[in-house]
């Protein structure tokens, strides 16, 4: 099976723990090389964020472990990528 | 993430720092703290005051009634604190869970969540028990001393001696003048002993 290298999931989480702490934790997984957590809405006790992960070979079960574990849930998964290269999303006349 | 990895006591310590933040922990068991040390002092107060005003000139009665009262403190302190503390937190967790719509309990939430009630329990019924303790030292050592009326006094003094401390302790929280709290804190206690003799006084 091809190595998972792009993962861009829309995660629901609580305020505590923090995205501070969520994405070192995220980032200490095997095969991680980047993470970005932006929030992008906000409300008394929740949070919506968009974790954008990069890597030579995510695992999937181990990234939602850590988010679940912290509270969160994956609400959807927005964008993957695997294999050799990183392919990103071409725009065609369509879009 | 450059997080050195020093053994699993240093992770047990690290979760424990990361659950008490989640849950505010902390704040609440340092308020727990000061509020139920202060209530064991001043407990105590009432306690030694009540003996010397009802004439009890044996240090063992003095002894024994301070000590089961402080058993009685901790003991509420233990199970009032465990009980609201636990109904509180499940309210809370509910209302996240709910807004979640998943269900929290074997997350770290729900685990700091639990870990707070047991320690919030155990500041609640240690403080007033070791405080009340504290304040009977001198009274244990009466028997050495000959004379149970110093045994009264130093008592009284470790007692106003402590509720300075614990308004030390305050002022240093709130990073204001640790006097003025220490001061505050004293007061109480001299207002204790003196109504108590107004009111020991007016029975006699």
């Amino acid at each position: 099976m091809g190595n998972l290298r792009r993962l861009v999931l829309d995660v629901l989480k609580p305020l505590e723990p923090s995205i501070v702490e969520l994405v070192q934790l995220l980032a200490d997984l095997e095969g991680v090389d980047g993470v970005n957590i932006s929030i992008y809405e906000i409300d008394r006790r929740v949070e919506n964020a968009k974790v954008t992960i990069e890597g030579h070979n995510l695992i999937y079960d181990a990234v939602a472990h850590v988010i679940e574990e912290n509270g969160g849930a994956i609400h959807s998964v927005d964008e993957v990528a695997a294999g050799k290269l990183l392919i990103e999303d071409v725009i065609t006349p369509q879009d | 993430m450059a997080r050195p990895n020093n053994g699993r006591l240093a992770q047990h310590v690290n979760n424990m720092r990361e659950y008490s933040q989640i849950a505010g922990t902390a704040q609440i068991a340092r308020r727990y703290l000061a509020m139920n040390a202060f209530d064991g002092v001043l407990t105590t107060i009432g306690v030694l005051m009540g003996s010397y005003l009802g004439g009890v000139r044996d240090a063992a009665i003095v002894i024994r009634t301070g000590v089961a009262t402080s058993i009685a403190m901790g003991v509420s302190g233990l199970w009032g604190a465990y009980l609201t503390e636990a109904a509180e937190r499940q309210r809370e967790l509910t209302e996240l869970e709910n807004t979640m719509l998943t269900d929290l309990a074997r997350t770290k939430i729900g685990r700091a969540s639990r870990l707070a009630v047991v320690v919030v329990a155990v500041v609640d019924g240690l403080a007033p028990f070791i405080a009340a303790l504290t304040v009977l030292i001198p009274l244990f050592a009466s028997p050495l001393i000959g004379n149970i009326l110093i045994g009264y006094a130093l008592s009284l003094a470790v007692a106003l001696l402590s509720l300075f401390g614990l308004g030390l302790f305050l002022g240093h929280i709130s990073g204001r003048s640790l006097v003025g709290y220490g001061l505050r804190t004293l007061i109480a206690g001299l207002v204790s002993i003196a109504l108590s003799i107004l009111v020991g006084g007016v029975e006699h």
